[in-house]
């Protein structure tokens, strides 16, 4: 029974991580806007917020990172390396910080998405051609991503706190 | 207590050590080109795509019903305005067809070989990359034909190659990418160059013979020198010619096809080589 329910939990997870990213790119798609949100940097951030337990975050922040690595094109373990470190710190900020302030998710989301764009680019840099990595609105693409993510990380948040509320 | 906090923090650091190596060698095994990862992607592709094939569908249907059943209003009068255009567009093809009757005849009498693009395979855009590099998914694949390196274009222009193909669906790297150049020749002067994805919605002037009489405007065609897009193809439009920076000036190109908005893309799967030199056996005096 309890292996069962181990299973299911997975499967969830599975299915949801999945989702993300199958979600993440039919919008890139439909919606250009939607190009400028990371979900997968959103579903670690906040997996590592709420669960508070750095092995699965290390876990999903893997498995997310790989995922949009092999459906991009780009360079296989540079989005899951840096998925899996923002996975990790967030984490480790839910056990020892009061990520329930919106004042810190704020920051953590905004810095988390800063950080996974420098560092992607620093990976793509380091094995890639040295020539004309980024374009020159490379710095404003970043901060405009990194303003869309922690504002839909927050309502995805607050969606989460209202779902504890209500549980409890 | 603190001896307990250590040991239960152990395995935290054991999993994090073991992830990052994990994506290190799979980052350092590219950069050295040890081992083809190439089957990492397949495998995912493969696995991934027809989520995503089925979504693009649904919303395709959810799209065509709205606008089939529900958006009505105003049908009739653009019924009437595209009979208009229609009319007016079957003249223009009548005299693009005498034009051509008349280039045909030219090129005949020149000894010229045909031109083309050789075998086009109509495939549907189902997804842009999750990871904001400047790649599609469509659902064609290598049953179909495709490998890497085949040229993805649309009528307006050239839209990119693929780089990666599993069995039904392939990833197109857009021209736009940081990682992508494009052999080209001006339209005007034929002066042949290489333009650069910037990973921006321009490209950029890599190389040209002559830069002096660029001009914003001046159209730049595929030139065929790569061995990946066929010859003649509508690549950019200039919008901006810069100060020198070291020896070229730098020189912003729009892309001719509107590469935010694709939903049909073609792939040449056969390339027809145009070659434009005169055959001394075929060429005939004309009186």
């Amino acid at each position: 029974m309890n292996r069962i329910t181990t299973l299911g939990l997975f499967g969830r997870f599975a299915t949801a991580l999945i989702g993300v990213v199958v979600i993440q790119g039919i919008l890139s798609f439909k919606f250009k806007v939607f190009g400028y949100f990371d979900l997968p940097l959103i579903c670690c951030v906040y997996y590592g917020f709420t669960l508070s337990n750095p092995i699965a975050s290390i876990v999903i922040g893997s498995s997310l990172g790989l995922m949009q690595d092999s459906l991009s094109g780009g360079i296989l373990g540079a989005n899951g390396l840096s998925k899996t470190l923002i996975a990790f710190l967030a984490a480790s900020a839910g056990q020892k910080f009061a990520v329930d302030q919106l004042i810190t998710r704020v920051f953590a989301l905004f810095l988390f998405s800063l950080g996974d764009d420098i560092l992607v680019t620093i990976l793509a840099l380091v094995v890639g051609p040295t020539s004309n990595p980024t374009y020159s609105g490379a710095m404003g693409s970043w901060l405009l991503s990194a303003t869309f993510n922690t504002l839909f990380g927050l309502v995805l948040f607050g969606y989460h706190d209202r779902w504890r509320d209500a549980t409890t | 207590m603190s001896r307990i906090v250590v040991a239960s923090k152990k395995p935290v650091w054991i999993a994090l050590t073991v992830a990052l190596v994990i994506h290190i060698a799979l980052i350092s095994l590219q950069g050295h080109r040890r081992i083809d990862t190439g089957f990492i992607r397949v495998w995912v592709l493969d696995s991934l795509a027809p989520l995503e094939k089925l979504a693009d569908r649904l919303l395709f249907g959810a799209r065509q019903a709205w606008d089939r059943y529900i958006v009505l209003v105003g049908v009739h009068e653009e019924n009437l305005r595209l009979k208009r255009e229609n009319d007016e567009l079957r003249m223009q093809v009548i005299q693009e067809q005498e034009a051509i009757a008349e280039a045909e005849r030219i090129r005949a009498l020149a000894g010229f070989k045909p031109s083309g693009i050789g075998k086009p395979l109509i495939a549907r855009v189902i997804a842009r990359d999750p990871a904001r590099s400047q790649t599609i998914t469509i659902d064609k694949g290598r049953v179909h034909g495709l490998r890497p390196d085949i040229a993805v274009i649309t009528p307006a222009g050239v839209v990119g190659r693929v780089i990666q193909s599993s069995n039904f669906f392939s990833i197109v790297q857009l021209i736009i990418d940081s990682q992508s150049a494009v052999g080209v020749m001006l339209q005007s002067t034929r002066r042949q160059g290489i333009l650069k994805g910037t990973g921006g919605p321009d490209l950029d002037l890599d190389y040209i013979d002559d830069d002096n009489d660029l001009k914003e405007g001046d159209m730049f065609l595929t030139s065929g020198g790569d061995r990946i897009y066929p010859k003649g193809m509508p690549v950019g439009v200039i919008t901006s010619v810069g100060a020198r920076r070291g020896l070229l000036k730098v020189v912003r190109v729009r892309p001719s096809a509107d590469l935010g908005r694709l939903e049909e893309v073609m792939c040449v799967i056969e390339r027809q080589e145009k070659v434009d030199v005169v055959d001394p056996t075929q060429v005939q005096a004309v009186p």
